[in-house]
């Protein structure tokens, strides 16, 4: 059996450290802190196998961090962001950050992140086929099918599918999404964006106004979960 | 010697003595020189005179010298008769070019000092908007004028500058002393035309009224009180006036700019003070309170389960510490839409977008409540804070789940009229307190806390206030059949018209 992986929780604030130890813990993973961020910087060099971070730190921008990890590892990120900080959120995505979680949040929540972020890191090898719902989406064909049954998609329909569904659990940012799928000239085109998601919820969820696999991060951007 | 020589009478005068001192001058030589000569010497005494007196006193020494000539040098001399003749004709030849010497050398005269006149106009012109680029208040621009007027045209200037409610007032009232009449300077204004003095309006009145009007728009009123009525008759005069009003209009324009960039600089400093300080106070409400929602929830999961009390006592915290998150989002909220000007973050979206996201993220405290969203194709985009319209289902959908029997479904639809948007959330609960379905929404308005009701109230005020930034409105009513049905109305906009090929839209096979 492995160890247990190894989460670096980077936090100024006691309790939030504290309560989010006992969390992880709970979960049998094993936590290593830093109350600030050249300490944070420091045990990155533990190689642990993801991180939580908190933006606002006391000795600086916890975006410095992600730059920083970016440049030689793909650890996943999961960030602690205050409610109203749409733009902070975005640019730590856009910086290489995988998720983020709004402060306050649920152990629940925060828990759900973890286990996803790891199962995708721990994913070595990108199956072909990916299924979701009734949604049977094998990408060496290109095909999409429900119950066996093809489902029509554009190109580009698809090709955001493709894009989304090969990076699940991440949340993408509208610019990311934009200029994965459309090229880097259209990274403004936002309300086309959510019209082609509009479009494709309709195809492939069950209820679109609830949707289960395209979910929206409000101000942010989207997310594939299958 | 001409500016010595201001009075007309002394010119003649002195004409007249030029004239005189020649005539003695030449009268010991006459002898000895021809009368040709002697013509010749009054000539010349004609063009000095012309030269350095004008045409009138040119025109007195051409005559004067033609009976000067004729009484003293022609035969018989001191007497104006003759005896040949042909000196008639001297006379005469002598007589024109005297004149026409005398006129083309005033004419000359005359122009050299009109140049003279401009060149220094033009100084004083420049010497003015260079001190109007220095200016940088009404009260320099006044004295900037006065001193303008004054030098140019003996005239007294007073500086009137617009309001803004189309009328003028004098810009610095303790330094003026011109008489200025408020009716005659509000019609210049209102028709950027010239009125007072010497113009159509009002011609007898004592001052001239010159509009100030720059690229944009005129922005105030140049009286101007000649002490001598016909000081600014010339058409010369006029179009310096002119000149001169447009200098000031250009530094009017340019002060005016130069508040409102400073009014902007204070706007945005003001603006991010405000956001600093929300943000700080955001921040030190949220940590301890996330510390709090998180341990006690934490306590809710521990192994082995809390027993007893103390179990229910940690779902009591958590339950405690979520509503006060809620509460202290709302008055956060709450207050940076009511702190001032509300800077939206408004994008073009599907409804729907935010509706799904606001469900799924109410789904932790509906738990297994069912939720029924209908959500017709083909609604247009809204143009919408997302953030804040998610605040606003968010607490609409709490309040249902706080007030609704569990067992009861919570209906949300969305439909579109000419004109707006429009999203329903229907519950099957006890309805609203009759004759309060509008009270509701105020509770936290100015004068108005008693009627408070615990919980509801800021949720409400404050998706009032998010619908009244987007230009909406929010109803609460009686559901037909019982219940409370809120209804939320967008006003509809003109969506960007997004270059969805029709290909794409009829749907082709992905496999291409």
């Amino acid at each position: 059996m492995s160890p247990a992986p190894r989460i670096l929780l980077v936090e100024d604030e006691a309790g939030i450290r504290r309560f989010v130890r006992l969390a992880l813990e709970g979960e049998g993973l094993r936590v290593l802190e830093a109350t600030d961020l050249r300490g944070g910087i420091r045990l990155t060099a533990a190689q642990p196998d993801l991180v939580v971070l908190d933006l606002g730190l006391p000795d600086g921008d916890g975006m410095a961090l992600i730059r920083d990890l970016r440049t030689w590892s793909e650890t996943p990120v999961i960030v602690l962001s205050a409610r109203d900080a749409e733009a902070q959120k975005i640019v730590a995505l856009d910086s290489g950050a995988d998720d983020y979680l709004v402060k306050p949040f649920g152990t629940g929540e925060l828990l759900a992140r973890v286990r996803a972020q790891l199962r995708r890191h721990a994913r070595d090898v990108e199956e072909p086929v990916v299924s979701f719902g009734d949604i049977r989406l094998d990408r060496s064909r290109r095909v999409v099918e429900r119950n066996g049954a093809p489902v029509p998609l554009t190109p580009l329909e698809y090709r955001l599918l493709a894009f989304m569904s090969a990076r699940a659990d991440r949340v993408l940012t509208h610019r990311q999404l934009l200029t994965g799928v459309w090229g880097p000239a259209h990274d403004e085109d936002i309300a086309y964006l959510r019209v082609f998601v509009a479009g494709l919820r309709r195809k492939l969820e069950s209820d679109p106004a609830q949707p289960r696999h395209l979910l929206t991060e409000i101000g942010v951007g989207y997310r594939f979960v299958a | 010697m001409s500016e010595h020589l201001d009075s007309p009478g002394r010119r003649y005068v002195v004409a007249a003595l030029i004239c005189a001192a020649i005539t003695l001058l030449t009268a010991p030589l006459h002898e000895r020189l021809a009368p040709t000569n002697i013509v010749m010497v009054y000539l010349l005494a004609v063009v000095f005179v012309a030269v350095r007196l004008g045409r009138g006193p040119a025109v007195m020494a051409a005559f004067s010298t033609v009976a000067g000539f004729d009484f003293f040098y022609v035969p018989p001399r001191f007497a104006f008769t003759v005896d040949d003749a042909q000196y008639l004709l001297t006379f005469a030849v002598m007589l024109i070019v005297a004149l026409v010497i005398a006129h083309l050398a005033a004419g000359l005269e005359h122009q050299a000092r009109m140049a003279r006149r401009r060149a220094e106009r033009v100084a004083a012109l420049y010497e003015m908007s260079r001190d109007l680029s220095g200016a940088v208040n009404v009260e320099q621009m006044q004295g900037i004028a006065q001193r303008f007027a004054m030098s140019e045209f003996g005239a007294r200037a007073a500086l009137l500058v617009a309001d803004g409610q189309g009328t003028v007032r004098l810009a610095v009232p303790a330094a003026v002393t011109v008489a200025t009449d408020p009716d005659l300077a509000r019609r210049c204004l209102d028709h950027a035309r010239a009125t007072g003095l010497g113009t159509p309006t009002s011609p007898a009145a004592s001052v001239l009224y010159l509009p100030l009007t720059a690229a944009t728009r005129t922005r105030g009123v140049l009286a101007v009180e000649p002490l001598d009525r016909e000081g600014l008759a010339g058409l010369e005069q006029r179009r310096l006036l002119d000149t001169c009003a447009s200098l000031l209009a250009i530094c009017l324009e340019r002060m005016h700019y130069v508040e409102v960039a400073q009014a902007t600089q204070l706007e945005i400093e003001s603006e991010r003070l405000r956001s600093a300080l929300l943000g700080a106070i955001s921040h030190d409400l949220r940590t301890p309170l996330a510390a709090l929602l998180g341990l006690s929830e934490s306590l809710t999961r521990a192994k082995p389960p809390l027993q007893g009390s103390s179990g229910q006592t940690a779902h009591a915290i958590h339950d405690a510490a979520r509503r006060m998150t809620s509460s202290i989002t709302n008055l956060l909220d709450m207050a940076r839409l009511q702190s001032g000007p509300v800077r939206l973050n408004r994008q073009w979206q599907p409804i729907e977008e935010i509706v799904g996201s606001a469900v799924a993220g109410a789904r932790s405290w509906l738990e297994s409540r069912c939720v029924r969203v209908s959500m017709p194709q083909g609604l247009p985009l809204v143009h919408v804070d997302a953030v804040l319209m998610e605040r606003v289902l968010a607490n609409l959908l709490d309040n249902a789940a706080k007030y609704t029997p569990a067992a009861t479904a919570i209906e949300i639809v969305a439909s579109a009229d000419e004109d707006a948007v429009e999203v329903r959330i229907d519950d099957r609960g006890p309805g609203l307190p009759p004759g309060r379905e509008d009270a509701i929404f105020r509770t936290f308005e100015r004068g108005r806390a008693e009627d408070a009701a615990p919980g509801v109230g800021l949720g409400l005020a404050l998706c009032r206030a998010v619908l009244r930034a987007h230009g909406g409105t929010i109803d609460g009513r009686q559901r037909p059949g019982g219940g409370a049905r809120f209804t939320l109305r967008l006003p509809r906009g003109e969506p960007p018209q997004l270059d969805v090929p029709a290909a794409h839209a009829a749907g082709t096979p992905a496999a291409s």
